[in-house]
């Protein structure tokens, strides 16, 4: 990397934000809002389905959000991030004993306006306080032993095991995906990936006797071959797929998806977002998104290696983390590569959680462009 | 509080893990891309493909069977628009769910309704649809159509009603239809490869005519493309159809309708005849060229009843009825004779020589014959007679003494010559043959040689001989003709949907007996002459076992019959056939033509149990030929009317109740 000396004096307002990251964002925006119109309006609706006016709402408030965060400096999340995790925690606790049940998962906290998902704003707490800790946890530069690990690997845990209980899953994973992402950035001992990683593989059949429910082993054995109940567990895997490649090369076209439109593609505002779109904008509109997620890493990666201090470094690789493994998760299953998870696609998918979670993130990232070094 | 990453050495670090970080994620999204590719551009097409297979949806398009008319074009089977309901099980959300809101609507009991669904499942897979029910009300429809749009996998369709406005009358003859089983699909399309294509839920003829007919009015269903969304609700977008042209709708090709040769006012006296009097058996009427004018059994069933579902009920009765409602006796069944018989023998005896019409035989109360009495039927006997006199008081002895004569070889050559014993070829399926017997047969079937008391029953058309109904009309059409016999048919004509003729039919005479025939026998037009005026005896001489039957202005020709159930002691014999249990009551035959000298129309009446050929049967035939000559020549019965002066009429009502054998 080339140093390279800047007056600071010439720098204005715009100048220090960082222009590539807003206008990723926001081209992920746009994309996301006609997609999601054409997965919420049926093939005769005339009306503005209110799904969809709530998620422009949601992306103002997101964006509103954005904005504060990137002039404000980072650094005060600090001071609160301890007793976050603990109200974050709490909610969790309060969701699994009296959480609103929405299909077969106990997700929600019902606040009337707004059902919260404590488990989505637990992402965003686990990268700040991993990030706060992380920060002197490494400093000969050896890698964390299991000493350095345990703090982590608790905080990691506890509202890890309480997604799980709820069930789900898939977010139970992010989290797990996400911090461990952070805890490989700010280096582990080589003897503990090893011993970690002969922990996991004694694990794993032991999860999958115990601590699988029945539906979540199905969906691992319709991931497997899916062809084999084509009208129970395997529906949706299938008709994703159709709805993929049907696509073909330009797309049917917008609000012209059959799969989408006649209701063949479940969960299509939410998990199989990424469908409607391969399947109305075909070959290209899916390299297009994939193609600005790609760039969107690149710059964050870019930030984080200019951070002012390591702790935003940590903060915008958390971030990162956060949105390529959804990303990678959610994809992976739309195209048939990975089994059946309900994991949303940051940007695209409807939901004001997550929604917002992600754009207090990249707020965040855009906060610590806005304070990196330029040399 | 922050750490600055100030240590060279730490950024070096860091930058190697941005670099794996990023390497992971250019991985990641290069497997995507590639994986992209092969959906969308390597697997596009055949991946399209299943996406139109999901929302478009092909619907038949019934295609009308043909009518069936008569030789007038007056409808015998036609087709009424109606509704059904049908189920598409894929589509169902809970089976339970629809039986509970559809069953009551339907008036079917909840459990049958999930019953026939999964019945249907078993049987014909999920896939296939359930019809639930036929030719529904208007109030059933309107109700169906609220909770439709809720209930996904049901549908509403437009129906073809099968409708007989004859009902009964006739119903073996025209068969019924019935929806296809899963094991006709296989047996159907081997017996009409490359003709017809039968598929699932196809309403196919199932007997009679329909049965028969399939190939003539069986129509080309039509087939439209419809999108449907994934709970198979019908939809309409703008969303192209990227088939295009290939699968435009193909409208269905309406069944080619049959011209038969009935004539349905006759069809109706004949039916009428019968059921008003309460009559059990068969019934044919035709013209002397051949031509079928009526043709009916009783009992019968309803075959409207089986246009829908049949009620358990109604089935069960017709199953156990004894009297065999679903037999064509016409042909299917065979039967004794009887006196019918004995204008054949006189044939032959006159044929063979062995009497002339001048001869005169002694014809006592019984006879006595290697070593046991035969009876005649009239225990008084009938003294001295003719051969006239023998038909026309149907007297056993007489022909006792012809089969004695001719003996069973002589009789079968003449007799065959006739078509007894022979299928007539008509175009019904199921055509019995009856029996003719001669020694060669009894000795290949029983292993015994022919008993010579056998030719005495056999002269009086008792013993083994059995004939159909349909083969008496066409022997005694041959006496009519005077030598020719006809082949019987009922299929006119069969008639596109424009007007097209594709097919007619013409009358036929197989063979001329006048001639001599393969066998070397052959019957001459005088010995003919010598019988007809017999049988014109039997209706319109003093002592004619018919005389009761006349038509103003025109003259029957015939023979009366009575055919034994079992055998009866000789005090049996004369005891009152109407005080017997009705299943062992005689059957009673009745066959002739008119006008006696010019024949135009033959009609055979078979009258089981009803004890009597005149009173039983004859009355049938009378009033058959009546509605005939009322309609075809009413110029006749006009003249007839005419010259009988009121008091003849009268001494003529006096004398009627005569009667028999």
């Amino acid at each position: 990397m080339a140093f390279r000396s800047v007056n600071i004096s010439e720098r204005n307002f715009l100048n220090r934000l960082d222009i590539r990251l807003i206008l990723l964002i926001f081209c992920l925006n746009v994309i996301g809002l006609f997609n999601l119109y054409s997965a919420t309006h049926g093939p005769h609706s005339n009306d503005v389905e209110p799904l969809f006016v709530q998620q422009i709402v949601w992306l103002l408030g997101g964006w509103t959000i954005f904005f504060i965060l990137t002039f404000l400096d980072y650094l005060w999340v600090n001071k609160i991030v301890w007793l976050i995790y603990i109200l974050n925690v709490g909610a969790l606790i309060y969701t699994d004993l009296m959480g609103k049940v929405v299909l077969g998962g106990q997700r929600w906290i019902d606040l009337h306006f707004f059902r919260y998902q404590p488990s989505e704003t637990m992402k965003l707490c686990i990268i700040l306080l991993l990030s706060r800790i992380l920060v002197n946890r490494n400093p000969m530069g050896y890698g964390m032993g299991l000493r350095e690990l345990l703090l982590p690997a608790v905080l990691i845990f506890i509202p890890f095991a309480l997604t799980v209980k709820q069930p789900d899953l898939g977010t139970a994973m992010m989290l797990m995906f996400i911090g461990g992402t952070m805890l490989f950035f700010v280096k582990i001992r080589k003897s503990i990936i090893i011993f970690i990683a002969t922990l996991a593989l004694i694990a794993i059949p032991l999860a999958w006797k115990y601590g699988l429910k029945e539906y979540q082993r199905n969906r691992i054995f319709t991931f497997l071959s899916p062809d084999q109940d084509p009208h129970g567990t395997g529906y949706n895997s299938i008709q994703s797929k159709i709805a993929v490649g049907s696509g073909k090369f330009f797309g049917k076209g917008f609000r012209m998806g059959t799969q989408s439109q006649l209701e063949f593609l479940p969960e299509r505002h939410t998990d199989f977002i990424f469908s409607v779109l391969s399947e109305e904008w075909g070959f290209v509109g899916s390299i297009i998104v994939l193609l600005t997620f790609a760039f969107l890493f690149k710059v964050c990666f870019e930030i984080s290696l200019q951070a002012r201090d390591k702790y935003g470094a940590l903060i915008v690789i958390g971030v990162t983390a956060y949105i390529f493994w959804h990303m990678f998760v959610n994809i992976g299953m739309v195209i048939g590569l990975l089994p059946i998870v309900g994991v949303p696609l940051p940007l695209l998918s409807y939901g004001g959680s997550g929604m917002l979670t992600t754009m207090v993130g990249l707020g965040l990232v855009s906060s610590i462009a806005y304070r990196r070094y330029l040399f | 509080m922050s750490e600055y990453i100030s240590n060279p050495d730490e950024a070096r670090e860091f930058q190697g893990r941005y670099r794996t970080l990023y390497i992971f994620i250019i991985t990641i999204i290069s497997i995507f891309f590639m994986r992209l590719i092969w959906l969308q551009v390597i697997q596009g097409n055949e991946l399209r493909h299943y996406s139109e297979k999901n929302r478009i949806k092909q619907n038949k398009i019934l295609a009308p069977r043909g009518l069936i008319l008569d030789r007038e074009g007056k409808a015998l089977i036609e087709n009424l628009p109606g509704f059904e309901v049908i189920v598409s099980p894929q589509y169902l959300e809970s089976i339970k769910d629809l039986a509970n809101t559809v069953g009551p609507i339907l008036g079917m009991e909840p459990p049958k309704v999930i019953e026939k669904i999964q019945r249907s499942k078993r049987l014909n897979g999920p896939f296939a649809t359930v019809r639930l029910k036929d030719n529904l009300s208007r109030e059933e429809v309107f109700r169906l159509k609220r909770i439709r749009l809720d209930t996904p996998g049901l549908e509403i369709r437009e129906s073809i009603l099968r409708h007989y406005p004859l009902k009964e009358n006739g119903s073996q003859l025209f068969g019924y239809v019935g929806e296809i089983s899963k094991t006709e699909i296989p047996k159907l399309n081997a017996k009409y490869k490359n003709e017809l294509i039968f598929a699932q839920s196809d309403i196919i003829g199932k007997s009679g005519l329909e049965e028969h007919l399939e190939r003539d009015i069986r129509g080309t269903d039509g087939v439209s493309f419809i999108q449907v969304d994934a709970h198979g609700r019908e939809t309409i977008t703008e969303i192209p159809n990227i088939y295009g042209e290939q699968i435009k709708d193909q409208e269905p090709t309406h069944g080619n309708s049959a011209y038969l040769t009935l004539d349905r006012e006759i069809q109706e006296a004949a039916y009428k005849a019968m059921s008003s009097r309460g009559r059990i058996g068969g019934v044919i009427a035709m013209k002397s060229n051949g031509e079928v004018l009526a043709w009916l059994n009783t009992p019968a069933f309803n075959p409207n009843d089986f246009a829908t579902e049949t009620p358990t009920k109604v089935w069960n009765k017709l199953t156990s009825d004894p009297f065999k409602p679903f037999r064509n006796k016409v042909i299917q069944d065979h039967f004794s004779p009887g006196s019918t018989f004995k204008p054949f023998v006189a044939l032959a005896a006159l044929q063979d020589n062995v009497i002339t019409d001048k001869t005169t035989m002694f014809a006592p109360g019984r006879f006595y014959f290697g070593g046991r009495w035969y009876h005649n039927h009239n225990k008084n006997g009938e003294g001295y007679v003719t051969v006239y006199d023998a038909i026309e008081r149907s007297s056993n002895v007489f022909f006792y003494h012809m089969g004695i004569k001719l003996g069973v070889d002589k009789m079968y050559n003449y007799i065959s010559l006739l078509g007894i014993g022979q299928r007539t070829k008509i175009e019904m399926a199921r055509e019995a043959a009856g029996r003719l017997p001669n020694s060669e047969w009894k000795k290949a079937t029983r292993g015994e040689e022919w008993q010579p008391g056998e030719n005495l029953s056999t002269a009086i058309g008792q013993g083994y001989v059995t004939v159909t109904p349909l083969q008496m009309a066409i022997a005694y059409n041959t006496i009519a003709t005077e030598g020719k016999v006809v082949k019987p048919f009922i299929v006119k004509k069969v008639v596109d949907h424009e007007g097209k003729v594709l097919l007619e039919r013409f009358p036929e005479i197989v063979r001329d007996i006048t001639l001599p025939q393969p066998n070397g026998y052959k019957i001459d037009p005088q010995n003919f002459k010598i019988v007809k005026e017999a049988m014109r005896r039997v209706a319109n001489g003093p002592a004619g076992t018919a005389r009761a039957l006349k038509i103003p202005g025109v003259q029957i020709a015939g023979k009366t019959g009575t055919a034994q159930v079992m055998s009866f002691s000789a005090d049996q014999i004369y005891s009152l056939c109407e005080n017997r249990p009705i299943q062992s009551r005689h059957h009673g035959w009745f066959i002739g033509w008119a006008p006696w000298d010019k024949p135009e129309i033959t009609v055979a009446v078979l009258a089981q149990h009803s004890c009597h050929g005149s009173s039983g049967a004859g009355v049938v035939v009378r009033d058959i030929m009546e509605t005939y000559f009322k309609k075809y020549h009413p110029e006749l019965i006009a003249e007839g009317l005419k010259k009988k002066d009121p008091r003849a009429k009268k001494a003529a009502a006096a004398a009627a109740p005569a009667d028999e054998e």
